[in-house]
């Protein structure tokens, strides 16, 4: 399932959010339409449709319906494929390589996090069980990624 | 031999040995009740008789000699002596024969065969006027052919034939008498109507010379009808073809050996009668028939005798192999007895021990010791703990193919002199040289054992001219001389029996490993799937939670206005419980992953890592006022540096927390403690530094149950001798301390002992992790605590440091 939440913009490219579950994705999603910022959001519901939208295959021939993200928000534990798997595709692929990573995981595993930095996470965030803190972590990403940093140029194909 | 070598070398020795040199196949005599014709082949022209001819047959010696057969037979009868001849003479004997004399008539039977050249035609009068034919043998021995056949053992057949052989024959006593491969024989059946039984009785191999068994495998039946018989002389004495002796080895009326006949005078025997046994060419044993009044056996009763003898012998074969069947079906028995009881037993030598009896019938010994590592148990009669362990290590080098067996140990090993009686033989066994473990069964000195086929102490005689006069008993004490220090010989089947037991507890042991090995792996892996289970469920577990909790959240942000103060405390309650149950499950995630994060030991400087876990946690409670004491430094120790700074944060972060004094403290240390020495109590050790509020009679409790014991009571000698000091931490307060009955739960994860919100509140779980990470560095944590005085936590991080 794609969920189109904002209209694509020139402008900013899109943020793509790799999460199975739907609260988790509501309560980001929340968070991030009230910040200052506004950045179009792309979702995939577990790891096969992100990898199908960024090498754009099966739903995502058309590279209409699956601009480049900016910046690339991972779960680790998704059904099928899983989210280090996903990484490691992502981190070996010349291109995709590019997009900024960031891991948002339930998973406080020591050899999780070596793990991703490994292969190449950009940033490893555990979501917090504050609402305050998830609330002020997840403006601190948007902000960092799409406001502090400069992204690199992504070629459309 | 004459009778006057026979004297002579009786002077020399006393030895019945003497019986092996006796030419006994040439005596020139015969036994008087019957004639002794030689005749010339092919003329049939008497050349040699016996000196009895008148008796028997009414002509004189010199009246038959040069005379042709005719001269005795008619026609007829000579024509059937010729064809006797002429065919398989066995077949045709006895010949039935009459002879016409001055005095009357003789019926006779005649028994013709050659020897050397010459026939030799034997005549015996018949002693009944019935003509004997075919039925009549028939008839008498149908009925025993067919008992011999279906006797279910060879000794119920032994039985049948001495039952049968003295109905058909009438003597005293009939026995059948078995030789071992050494030649010395056992009466293993009898029939008999005298008082005393010979049944069990041994003879030692002396008693028949090696010649005379030489004969009774060529002639199946001797007969002498009375041993108080005059021998009748040959004329001329010399076989007229060879010019020497004539050999009678096959003539039936051949003289015996005058030892032999003393021998059956000593026995009381008057008649005898002997049928060979016959195995595979070799002499098995004998039928031995006594009486003690003279007594004459028919030719025909004979014939019949010698055939129960030939039908026997041919059973033998097939009885022994059932016999060996039937044995090797009783060990097979014993031993799936012996596999049952050993599997059922943990140990090899419990196992053992169970078996008790069965491992000595298994060889049928009388003794046996099992030896397993340092320890051996003993069943039956056996020698001194101390002799079987000296004799284990003479044998070991002894052994070939795991095996040692000897029937006469102090051959080799003259330290058995002192215990021959109990075991002479010896088999050992060896099962393992690694483990140690061997079996050594023991037979007693056979001279124990054996009964004896006469008075061993009245051998020999002393005639009153100073001669001796030989006794065949006499042959006993000879025999005991070469089996004094002898037991039984351990038979062929009884050792293939030991290597059996050995390779089946050899399988026993093998498939106790694979069990063990498997049952490991399963534990590993069921221990595996419980780590990763724990950590599995407890992400799976914070999902929802998470929602719950973020959920609640949103209710509180977006319809806040509407859920009035008392909504919103109790969605405030809900968040509060939801962030209480993720502590509870990050803890639980942090406990399972201890088990599976590699322990990195490294050379790490406690004293450094106190100081700076005391400084995170002085932040951590600005408000709290605590005097931190290290009376001296820590030292350095090899562990995991991240777990360490674990397990003191949590002593002393719980330090911390659970004191009410104004005046705090928390005292930091060490000491070390010889292992095996002295008591670990804490405050009476003079290495220890004083200072404590500590008791020493303070309340100790062992973490968890997986500990082990107490250093004090270790019975182990091994660390006394090496003496390694063990290095033991400690944490100790002036707290609140832990009533008695609660140390054991302190280290129970999720125990808590004080209501959730008291002295800071926490998850539960500090102590379990703590001691988790002791027992991770093979070390182990307790605790004495004194109630309102204050706790003393006690780890160590190495296994050396623990008393086994």
């Amino acid at each position: 399932m794609l969920q189109n939440v904002a209209p694509p913009s020139r402008q900013t490219p899109p943020l793509l959010i790799v999460e199975d579950s739907d609260e988790d994705f509501e309560t980001f999603q929340r968070f991030l339409r009230r910040s200052p910022t506004q950045i179009p959001i792309q979702r995939c519901i577990d790891g096969d449709q992100a990898l199908a939208f960024l090498y754009r295959r099966g739903d995502f021939i058309d590279p209409s319906s699956a601009p480049r993200p900016g910046l690339i928000v991972l779960d680790l534990n998704l059904p099928g494929t899983d989210g280090r798997e996903v990484l490691r595709q992502i981190k070996q692929d010349e291109r995709l390589r590019k997009i900024p990573l960031v891991v948002f995981t339930t998973s406080n595993n020591p050899k999780d996090i070596a793990e991703c930095y490994q292969y190449g996470a950009n940033s490893y965030i555990v979501k917090p069980i504050n609402f305050a803190r998830l609330k002020q972590d997840i403006q601190t990403l948007v902000t960092y990624w799409f406001e502090v940093t400069e992204l690199p140029n992504l070629p459309e194909s | 031999m004459d009778m006057g070598e026979a004297t002579r070398e009786r002077v020399e020795t006393v030895d019945l040995t003497n019986c092996d040199r006796e030419p006994i196949h040439i005596p020139g005599l015969v036994q008087p009740h019957g004639v002794l014709l030689v005749l010339q082949d092919p003329t049939l022209e008497i050349v040699q008789v016996s000196s009895n001819t008148q008796e028997i047959i009414g002509h004189a010696p010199q009246t038959l000699l040069g005379q042709p057969l005719g001269h005795l037979l008619d026609g007829e009868q000579v024509k059937t002596v010729q064809q006797c001849l002429a065919e398989n003479f066995e077949s045709m004997n006895p010949l039935d024969l009459t002879i016409h004399h001055p005095g009357g008539t003789a019926d006779l039977d005649g028994i013709v065969h050659r020897s050397d050249g010459v026939i030799i035609l034997e005549l015996e009068k018949k002693q009944t006027e019935n003509r004997p034919d075919f039925l009549d043998f028939y008839h008498q021995v149908r009925g025993t052919i067919t008992r011999i056949q279906q006797a279910p053992s060879l000794v119920d057949m032994c039985q049948v034939v001495v039952q049968e052989v003295r109905r058909i024959t009438g003597f005293d006593r009939v026995m059948v008498y078995q030789f071992d491969p050494e030649g010395a024989g056992i009466v293993v059946a009898e029939a008999t109507n005298q008082a005393t039984p010979y049944l069990g009785l041994r003879y030692p191999s002396s008693d028949i010379p090696k010649q005379a068994r030489e004969l009774y495998t060529r002639n199946w039946l001797r007969l002498i009808p009375d041993s108080q018989y005059q021998p009748a002389t040959l004329i001329p004495a010399q076989n007229p073809v060879t010019q020497k002796p004539l050999n009678l080895s096959l003539a039936v009326l051949r003289s015996v050996s005058p030892i032999h006949l003393e021998y059956l005078h000593n026995m009381g025997v008057t008649a005898s009668m002997s049928i060979s046994l016959i195995r595979d060419r070799q002499l098995w044993g004998l039928i031995a028939c006594h009486h003690a009044s003279p007594k004459y056996v028919p030719c025909e009763t004979r014939t019949a005798c010698e055939f129960i003898g030939q039908v026997m012998s041919v059973e033998l074969a097939n009885k022994e192999t059932s016999e060996d069947r039937d044995y090797a079906l009783q060990l097979k028995a014993l031993q799936t007895e012996l596999v049952d009881t050993l599997s059922q037993a943990e140990y090899f030598l419990e196992g053992m021990a169970r078996l008790d009896k069965i491992l000595l019938r298994l060889v049928n010994a009388t003794g046996a010791v099992v030896f397993s590592g340092d320890r051996s148990i003993t069943i039956g009669d056996t020698p001194t703990e101390a002799d079987t362990h000296a004799l284990l290590d003479w044998i070991k080098p002894h052994l070939h193919h795991n095996l040692f067996e000897t029937r006469s140990l102090i051959k080799d090993y003259p330290a058995a002199a002192a215990f021959k009686a109990i075991a002479s033989g010896v088999l050992a066994l060896e099962i393992s040289r690694i483990h140690h473990n061997y079996i050594l069964w023991f037979r007693p000195e056979v001279i124990q054992t054996v009964n004896w086929g006469g008075n061993p102490n009245k051998p020999v005689e002393v005639q009153s001219d100073g001669s001796f006069h030989l006794s065949p008993r006499k042959s006993f004490e000879l025999w005991q001389e070469t089996v004094r220090g002898c037991s039984l010989p351990w038979r062929p089947c009884e050792l293939e029996a030991v290597i059996e037991l050995r390779s089946m507890i050899v399988g026993l042991v093998l498939r106790q490993a694979d069990e063990l090995a498997l049952m490991n792996f399963k534990l590993r892996r069921s221990n595996e799937e419980l780590d990763s289970f724990a950590y599995i469920a407890s992400h799976d577990l914070k999902e929802p939670l998470r929602g719950i909790h973020n959920y609640a959240n949103f209710l509180m942000e977006d319809y806040g206005d509407i859920l009035e103060e008392d909504g919103i405390a109790k969605l405030q309650t809900l968040v509060r419980l939801s962030q209480r149950m993720e502590d509870l499950i990050n803890s639980l995630l942090h406990y399972s992953r201890l088990d599976r994060a590699e322990l990195i030991r490294q050379p790490v400087d406690l004293d450094d890592l106190v100081q700076h876990v005391i400084a995170t946690l002085t932040i951590a409670h600005p408000q709290s006022q605590i005097e931190f004491r290290i009376p001296q430094p820590l030292p350095e120790v090899e562990c995991d540096r991240s777990q360490v700074t674990e397990l003191y944060s949590n002593l002393i972060s719980n330090a911390i927390k659970y004191n009410d004094k104004a005046e705090k403290w928390i005292e930091i240390g060490w000491f070390e403690r010889e292992l095996g020495s002295g008591s670990q109590e804490p405050g009476g050790g003079s290495q220890e530094p004083g200072g404590g509020s500590q008791e020493p009679g303070g309340r100790r409790r062992e973490a968890g149950s997986t500990v082990l014991p107490a250093a004090g009571h270790s019975p182990n000698p091994k660390s006394k001798t090496q003496n390694p000091k063990s290095k033991i931490f400690y944490v100790r307060d002036n707290g609140i301390g832990i009533a008695e009955e609660h140390l054991d739960k302190v280290f129970q994860i999720f125990r808590r002992l004080h209501g959730r919100d008291a002295f800071g509140g926490g998850t539960g779980a500090g102590l379990t992790i703590a001691r988790k990470i002791a027992e991770r560095h093979d070390g182990r944590i307790w605790i004495e605590s004194i109630p309102g005085q204050g706790s003393t936590f006690y780890f160590t991080l190495s296994a050396e440091d623990v008393v086994r």
